[in-house]
């Protein structure tokens, strides 16, 4: 059982290192939002936005190298399209190992990729704050690999409910725009209207944030107890990890992906 | 004892029905072959005893395992080849099929010997370290078919097995496919080509529109159709439509097809006492023989007489 789980896994890790490309860009996408963005709007937010968040310059890298792990996370399911244009998903449902595994492994993978690659990026911007707490970094890592793994779980629900290359990718921009606005990734919490907040606090990407936070000292943000955040992330990957393994069973048999 | 059985096996799709209330086994040891025009349902029927598609109706029994109650079992015995290779493009060879190995549960030891055997034996040791993006239409479909040589399924699904590949790979990969089945593993294959399901097959099942025609062993098909023997003749005229029918009427001939105005295919019965008479008739006609031939029929025959779908009708 774990041993084909992480056969699933590793397979969708090494397939990700075969996108150089889109790696390279990827960190430098992070660095052009950090250096530009975050250093000129630093240099923009009031003073009573400085009381409340520390540096921004720090709280802003904190929040986009989550949303960063965010969008790594759900890249698995272009792979997933892909398998498809390529009939791979037939030969992956061929094989002597379960559905369950199959879900499990391609989410754990899809999540763990996204970790290892942006784990280095996180350690800069830990670099960057200064790592006063080593013990809390290591809990924040844990959680949001469990973040990512959720993601990743998320992203494989959404493609094989749709189907669709094309939809996906615009749904994807919608659901992006949301859940990255209506979360404390960019701003803090204190500065949203009321009904956006509310939202903002059942947003996984807010739980991650947060937990990133924390580890890395900037405490003065948080909006919910740390561990709640991490309680958050956990319900939020078990359910589509659990999810995910549904759909996968329900929509990919019976007739094919097409 | 039969390996699989399939009962009123039916998938649907929309309005199409695929595979149409196949019932059928399969027994243990043997090369099973499907034959079939394009769409008559056979890769469908593939699918669904791997359990990458549901059947609509009906069930289909793998090594004692329902597919549909019990598919994670089924899967443990079966393997598939696909008729068109499922790679990820910016994977190798290498990397393909080391993880297959692994994900089928060899050893080590074992996975480090079959995949350097497929791989020298399919003449792709030298670009195994490519990504298969690169590689023409036949290489692909070799690592296609390396991956159900080195997993060695107790049931091994081979669809197309070398469409694509050259002559001399053909060859090879017949010789591999007996081999596999000679340690034990059954083997069914799906194949537009006649000539291979003869070779290879122990029994073959002729499929159109979904529906199983006849199923026998390729000798014993080939004696049911009347008119066992076949003479073939080119004349060097045409022959006028009378001639034809007098032909026919000839004591043991059973059908005369007109390939071309100037060339007519007789299958009849024991062709070797009646050739005399024949080319007698022709000379009668004043219709001079250019060639005549006499052979058995081949699979290619059966498959005419069953699917109705004769060379006269395709060069129309
Ligand atoms: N996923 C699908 N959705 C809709 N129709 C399908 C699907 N797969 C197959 N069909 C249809 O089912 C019929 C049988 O197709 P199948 O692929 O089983 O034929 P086949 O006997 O393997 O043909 P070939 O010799 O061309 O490989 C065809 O009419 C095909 O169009
Ligand atoms: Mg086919």
């Amino acid at each position: 059982m774990i041993k084909h789980v992480l056969l699933v896994a590793e397979r969708d890790v090494k397939m990700f290192l075969q996108y150089k490309f889109i790696l390279i860009l990827r960190a430098l996408w992070f660095l052009a939002q950090i250096a530009l963005f975050g250093f000129v709007a630093n240099r923009m937010v009031k003073e009573d936005v400085q009381i409340v968040t520390g540096n921004y310059f720090y709280f802003y890298a904190a929040g986009i190298v989550i949303t960063l792990l965010y969008s790594m996370a759900v890249f698995i399911s272009y792979d997933i399209y892909e398998e498809a244009d390529h009939g791979v998903v037939e030969y992956l449902l061929s094989l002597p190992i379960s559905r369950r595994e199959l879900v499990l492994g391609r989410a754990i993978g899809g999540g763990l990729r996204s970790f290892l690659y942006v784990a280095p990026l996180m350690l800069v911007v830990l670099l960057m704050i200064g790592m006063t707490e080593p013990f809390r970094i290591l809990i924040a890592f844990v959680a949001l690999f469990l973040f990512a793994f959720g993601v990743s779980g998320m992203s494989i629900t959404i493609a094989v409910s749709i189907k669709s290359h094309d939809r996906f990718d615009i749904l994807l921009g919608v659901l992006n725009a949301f859940i990255v606005r209506l979360s404390t990734t960019m701003y803090p919490v204190v500065f949203m209207p009321k009904q956006y907040a509310v939202l903002a606090q059942f947003n996984p990407l807010t739980y991650a944030a947060d937990i990133f936070r924390w580890g890395a000292g900037l405490e003065a943000t948080l909006i919910t107890n740390p561990f709640l955040s991490v309680l958050g992330i956990i319900l939020f990957f078990s359910f589509f990890t659990f999810i995910g393994i549904i759909f996968y069973e329900r929509r990919l048999e019976g007739g094919g992906w097409r | 004892m039969a390996i699989i059985q399939m009962i009123d096996l039916t998938k649907k799709f929309g309005k199409l029905t695929a595979v149409d209330h196949l019932n059928l086994s399969i027994e243990e040891g043997e090369i099973f072959g499907f034959l079939g025009p394009n769409g008559a349902g056979k890769t469908t029927t593939l699918l669904m005893l791997v359990t990458v598609i549901k059947p609509t109706e009906g069930k289909a029994i793998v090594g004692g395992y329902d597919i549909t109650r019990e598919p994670d079992k089924a899967r443990q015995l079966i393997g598939i080849a696909f008729q068109d290779p499922k790679l990820m493009w910016v994977m190798t060879p290498w990397e393909v099929l080391n993880w297959h190995a692994k994900v089928c549960g060899l050893t080590s030891s074992e996975r480090k010997e079959r995949v350097r055997w497929a791989l020298t034996e399919l003449d792709l040791w030298g670009d195994r370290y490519k990504s298969v993006h690169a590689f023409s239409g036949g290489m692909r479909k070799r690592v296609e078919i390396a991956k159900i040589l080195i997993q060695r399924p107790k049931i091994a699904i081979i669809d197309e097995p070398t469409t694509q590949i050259d002559i001399v790979g053909k060859h090879k990969i017949w010789n591999m496919i007996r081999e596999l089945k000679d340690e034990g593993s059954t083997i069914i294959l799906a194949t537009n080509e006649l000539y291979e399901a003869d070779l290879l097959s122990d029994r073959v099942a002729i499929m159109h529109r979904g529906k199983l025609l006849v199923c026998d062993s390729p000798k014993k098909l080939k004696d049911s159709i009347v008119g066992g023997d076949l003479i073939e003749i080119i004349l060097e005229k045409e022959a006028p439509k009378i001639t034809i029918e007098e032909l026919k009427n000839i004591n043991r001939v059973v059908e005369v097809l007109v390939l071309k105005p100037n060339h007519l295919r007789i299958y009849l019965n024991r062709a070797e006492e009646i050739l005399p008479q024949i080319t007698e008739f022709f000379i009668k006609t004043h219709l001079p023989i250019r060639s005549i031939r006499m052979s058995e029929p081949s699979l290619d025959d059966v498959f005419a007489h069953y699917t109705g779908l004769t060379i006269e009708e395709a060069e129309k």
